[in-house]
């Protein structure tokens, strides 16, 4: 695609979009949103700086072995910020019991494991879509459907 | 219940002789008539919405609502729930994102 409007806006646009991605998985424990919605929209400025410019050009940002690391390093700091609640002598994915710090409630850095696990979680999603996006798009590009 | 019985043998009837169905087509009638009786049968049978004497309203929204913020430290409930109560539930959600990207790459990516 070769819109001037298209990439300005894009230009312009995806850096608010992916501080708003950010803040919704930042402040999951507080407000609406959370790890899967906040990623979600990180993803799609992703997504969508690749789409208005060029694929090469949306690999730069963020690479494929980098994606897949984020991918599988969301997955795991899961489940070892769930297994520290066994090693201390709780249940897996204790919060509290685990010893994690509550923090005073409502501040930003409070709510122990959920933090934690909130922001694997949008890690997580944001390289999935990202890594599905391309993906995708590539083994189109490859069955000689360039466009 | 003879009366019902009744009423279906006539309508497979009318349906055959009189509409000139095929007998595939009483059939597909008949099926789909059974499990629309039994859906509006459930639904009737549900508990009214907004009720505050549903079964749902037991202890644990309860004591999620009273408790959380003091077990959990979230203002959010929903995400209480979701990473804390639930986090166990919410890790096989995860899961399913994990398989999903499994799949398309072994599917997609020509080696």
């Amino acid at each position: 695609m070769e819109d001037q409007i298209v990439r300005i806006t894009s230009r312009l646009v995806a850096p608010f979009i992916q501080v708003y991605g950010i803040y919704v998985i930042l402040h999951g424990h507080l407000s609406p949103g959370g790890g899967f919605s906040g990623g979600a929209i990180f993803g799609a400025s992703l997504v969508l700086v690749a789409l208005s410019f060029n694929l090469e050009v949306g690999a730069k940002q963020i690479s494929h072995d980098t994606a897949s690391v984020l991918e599988s390093g969301g997955a795991l700091g899961f489940v070892i910020t769930g297994l520290v609640g066994v090693a201390v002598g709780a249940n897996f994915l204790a919060n509290r019991s685990a010893g994690f710090p509550l923090g005073e409630v409502g501040e930003l850095f409070s709510a122990g494991a959920i933090f934690i696990i909130t922001a694997f979680l949008g890690v997580k999603v944001a390289s999935t879509i990202v890594t599905l996006f391309y993906n995708i798009i590539e083994g189109e590009e490859k069955s000689g459907n360039a466009h | 219940m003879e009366d019902i019985l009744f009423i279906i043998i006539a309508a497979i009837f009318a349906m055959r002789y009189l509409l000139r169905l095929q007998a595939r087509g009483v059939f597909t009638i008949l099926l789909v008539g059974l499990i629309g009786f039994f859906f509006s049968f459930t639904v009737a049978e549900m508990p009214p919405f907004g009720d505050p004497n549903n079964p749902v309203f037991n202890e644990i929204p309860a004591r999620y609502m009273g408790e959380g913020i003091a077990d959990t430290g979230a203002v959010n409930i929903v995400s209480s729930v979701i990473i804390d109560y639930r986090a166990f539930d919410t890790l096989g959600e995860a899961t399913v994102l994990f398989v999903a990207i499994a799949a398309v790459i072994a599917t997609l990516k020509s080696h």
